[in-house]
């Protein structure tokens, strides 16, 4: 049962990527997107990383994917690029795309695999922020250094945006 | 006192230091005050230290410090005082210090007073390295650097192009010299492994002959003899050393600098001694130069230029001495010539001084009168070098023409005969010059005439003093005084009947110079241009000095300049090197421009790169994976 | 295949997906998206390996570039927003003033 939503969301996700690629309108593109992104939670949710799965779907469909929908919708998308949705290089990249996956799939076909272990209880959250907060708790700090300096910089580039109407 | 030799060394250095940091500041008063009582102030230490040396047992031997050690061997900065350096050194501070007392006068109107005396003292600074060193290569430090002094000095009023060229002239015609004194340095260290001249001296006297030819390094030292002393084929440069000031002419190209050759020579008269051939040489070359330039003498026209031919002249007579092997009369001849040709030169920039500048004798004429004190000096000296007894030139030059004729080492009957007629060609030149200036009826134009009045003191006193020196100084026997260091050459038994009729000969022979000047020149001089007209091929011939300047020109100095343009100009320089640069460059900016077409501003290409180093990467890892 | 196979396919599927998308796609935000796809590439990847080995540090670091994936966003998009602006487009062959 696992094994068969397990595969289902993966074709699932894969789905979604190719999709990105074909479809014209930016909305559908993110649409597939979301798509994507919430597999992946459920694929982490077979897995077992629950805290992980839910985090996904908060933080990148909840905050990510909205804002770049906002975005979509904000701007007008009828322009050149919605009339020829490929650039110049699309044969080169199609040959790339392919060699890139023939190389990634020799690659993971000569490394030998070694036997899953059992999940147990490590992914929970009271592990997980123990760990969190207490061993990892300087990448905490600086990234949350980092988020400062984000949102900075949102304020710069809105500033420079009023200066450059004003 | 222990460290005498190196305070006489010292003084002018400090001299030129004070005047050159200073002097500009400080004023003439000050300039005069250092610039001329360090040296006498050194002749004073000098006199001391002769008197040292007189009392000691052996020469004084001062080291100064030690310069470089080269594996076992050191080479030391040392002075040393035997009875040669002792006159030398007397000379030069001597002579030195009057010149410099006579330059107060005759440079005192010239902006550039502080710097004037500033080499001058630098001057003597080199020059007393020279003279004191012990070993060649302080002396060789001494005589580059009077070479340096002399091209600072030559080219004093370097704002003019002419003059400014004849002091590079100096210089690289010195430097042509100093590449044979060079590489015989180099013969004798490598063979002798010491350059303290004492012990090269010592090295040849003992009883087994050091394995090297003394005659190659008799000869490679006569080159730079001849750069420095401006003997034949290197002598064009003292003509145009006239270019500066007149007190320099004294000094450097009369008195001191130029018989740093004979010192060398003479300092190293063990080595000569044991070299026939080189002897030979030096004899043969110093003959022939006394008489060329003896010759060329007889017809210049400027006042200076006379009197530096006349110096070559002398320089070759000194030579002719040392390839005898009369060491100590060469010596003698350098004194007695210091004094009367000091005299002679000061006389003449005291002449310049009351004409306005002018040199040329065919516009002077009638001066007795006017300037008596130059006029009288200047009639002493011309007798002195012209060798009428009992002044000081005929003792010196007399025995010069004694031991040409007599020597068993060297002398012969040609070397007399040239150096002879030599003689009353000196005698004749240097009387017409008298007669050209002083006598007869004035030649210049109105008002130089009113103008023409007597040097200052500081000027004429000199001129007294170096006049007496020149009357009286013969009579202190310098070859005796050097007799026990350079025992004067045998004289074949059968020649000794010879001695006084050769010597009545020599005062014939300048009374014989001075009567001719004084029928070719007495009057209005119109029997010297009418004997000027009927040999005019030979008088232009002397009058262009033999057209030795343009043979150096034509077969040394155009080729040289080719080869220079088209080959290492044009070829070497901008062809080869850049354009070898710019070739490089060139290719670096081909390469960038190349590799700049990345860069087209497309997104999508970058990310196309992107995907490629990716596989890139991929593949690279798998090796080392 | 097994399950961690599988996975690690998948991953590198959407990764090389991802990639070729900045490529061969024309609107700004579909490139942005792209990358978004790329970054859940490598995401997966890390997730599948850390549960693999047990490892809570894996999650920790998930964690983070949740974080830092986010912040890029906040940053990425206004940037897109006021080139679109500007040229009044959001094609990428609009804009190659890096020409050069």
């Amino acid at each position: 049962m696992q094994q068969a939503m397990l595969w289902f969301f993966a074709l699932a996700a894969l789905a979604g990527g190719l999709l990105m690629l074909l479809l014209r309108h930016p909305m559908r593109v993110a649409l597939a997107l979301i798509s994507t992104m919430i597999s992946l939670a459920a694929i982490y949710a077979i897995l077992g990383v629950h805290v992980i799965a839910v985090f996904q779907v908060l933080i990148y469909v909840g905050a990510v994917m909205v804002f770049m929908v906002y975005a979509i919708m904000l701007l007008d998308v009828r322009d050149a690029s919605f009339t020829r949705r490929y650039s110049g290089y699309l044969l080169p990249g199609l040959a790339g795309l392919v060699v890139l996956a023939f190389a990634f799939a020799w690659g993971l076909r000569r490394d030998t695999v070694s036997p899953a272990v059992a999940v147990g209880s490590v992914f929970d959250v009271q592990p997980f922020s123990a760990a969190f907060l207490n061993d990892y708790w300087l990448y905490f700090e600086l990234t949350s250094v980092l988020l400062l300096a984000a949102v900075v910089a949102a304020i710069a580039i809105l500033k420079a945006r009023r200066r450059g109407n004003g | 006192m222990t460290q005498l030799l190196t305070l006489i060394v010292i003084l002018p250095l400090v001299g030129f230091l004070l005047n050159g940091l200073l002097g500009n500041r400080l004023g003439k008063g000050f300039v005069s005050i250092v610039g001329c009582g360090l040296p006498i102030l050194a002749f004073l230490v000098a006199v001391m230290a002769v008197r040292t040396l007189l009392a000691a047992e052996g020469p004084l031997v001062e080291t100064a410090f030690r310069w470089a050690l080269v594996g076992d061997f050191p080479f030391e900065v040392s002075f040393y005082l035997d009875r040669l350096s002792a006159v030398m050194v007397l000379i030069v501070t001597g002579v030195g210090s009057l010149i410099h007392v006579y330059s107060t006068g005759y440079m005192h109107d010239d902006s550039s007073y502080a710097r004037y005396f500033a080499y001058l003292n630098l001057f003597l600074f080199f020059m007393l390295l020279l003279v004191l060193g012990r070993s060649l290569l302080v002396l060789f430090v001494g005589w580059e650097g009077v070479g340096l002094a002399s091209y600072l000095l030559i080219g004093f009023w370097f704002s003019d192009a002419e003059k400014a060229a004849a002091g590079k002239k100096a210089f690289i015609t010195n430097r042509i010299g100093d590449a044979g004194f060079l590489l015989g340095m180099f013969v004798i260290y490598s063979t002798l492994g010491t350059l303290e001249m004492d012990q090269v001296n010592a090295a040849f006297a003992g009883p087994v002959m050091p394995a090297v030819s003394a005659s190659l390094i008799g000869i490679l030292l006569f080159i730079g003899a001849t750069g420095k002393s401006a003997q034949i084929p290197l002598h064009v440069w003292l003509p145009d050393a006239m270019a500066g000031p007149t007190p320099v002419s004294a000094l450097i190209h009369a008195a001191t600098m130029v018989t740093a050759g004979v010192y060398l020579v003479a300092r190293l008269s063990g080595v000569y001694l044991h070299a026939p051939e080189a002897s030979e040489v030096v004899a043969v070359i110093g003959v022939l130069t006394a008489f060329f330039a003896a010759t060329i003498a007889v017809v210049q026209t400027d006042i200076k230029k006379v009197l530096a031919y006349s110096t070559i002249s002398q320089l070759g007579f000194m030579f002719l001495a040392l390839g005898v092997g009369a060491y100590g009369v060469a010596v003698f001849h350098v004194y007695t010539h210091a004094f009367f040709k000091a005299c002679l030169f000061l006389g003449a920039g005291s002449v310049i001084h009351a004409m306005g500048g002018e040199q040329d004798v065919r516009k002077m004429g009638g001066l007795a009168r006017k300037i008596p004190v130059t006029f009288g000096t200047f009639a002493v000296a011309t007798a002195a070098i012209a060798g009428l007894p009992p002044l000081a030139g005929f003792f010196s030059k007399d025995e010069i023409l004694w031991y040409a004729f007599a020597s068993e080492s060297g002398g012969a009957t040609w070397l007399w005969a040239l150096a002879s007629f030599t003689a009353l060609l000196t005698a004749f030149y240097m009387f017409r010059l008298l007669w050209l200036t002083f006598f007869g009826k004035p030649r210049m134009d109105e008002h130089t005439a009113a103008h023409v009045h007597e040097s200052p003191l500081s000027m004429t006193g000199i001129l007294v003093v170096l006049a007496v020196l020149s009357a009286v100084g013969g009579f202190f026997s310098i070859p005796h005084f050097l007799e026990h260091q350079m025992p004067l050459p045998a004289v074949g038994e059968h020649l000794h009947h010879l001695e006084t009729p050769l010597i009545v000969a020599s005062v014939v022979i300048a009374l014989a110079g001075l009567a001719g000047a004084a029928w070719f020149y007495g009057g209005d001089a119109s029997r010297a241009a009418r004997m000027g007209e009927r040999f005019s091929g030979l008088h232009r011939l002397l009058s262009g000095k033999y057209y030795v300047d343009e043979l150096y020109e034509a077969v040394i100095g155009r080729p040289l300049t080719w080869v220079s343009d088209r080959i290492f100009l044009r070829i070497g320089d901008r062809a080869i090197i850049d354009g070898t640069l710019h070739g490089l460059t060139g290719i670096a900016r081909q390469a960038a421009g190349l590799l700049g077409r990345v860069q087209t501003g497309n997104l999508h290409l970058y990310a196309w790169l992107v995907l490629a180093g990716t596989f890139a990467l991929l593949l690279w890892s798998w090796r080392y994976v | 295949m097994d399950n961690t196979q599988l996975l690690l396919a998948l991953s590198t599927a959407l990764f090389a997906i991802g990639l070729a998308g900045v490529v061969i796609r024309r609107n700004l935000l579909v490139m942005l998206m792209c990358m978004e796809l790329m970054l859940n590439g490598v995401v997966l990847s890390l997730v599948t390996l850390s549960h693999q080995a047990a490892s809570t540090t894996g999650a920790v670091l998930v964690f983070l570039v949740f974080v830092v994936a986010a912040a890029e966003i906040g940053i990425a998009v206004p940037i897109v927003l006021l080139l679109a602006r500007r040229r009044h487009t959001l094609d990428a062959d609009a804009f190659t003033d890096l020409k050069g």
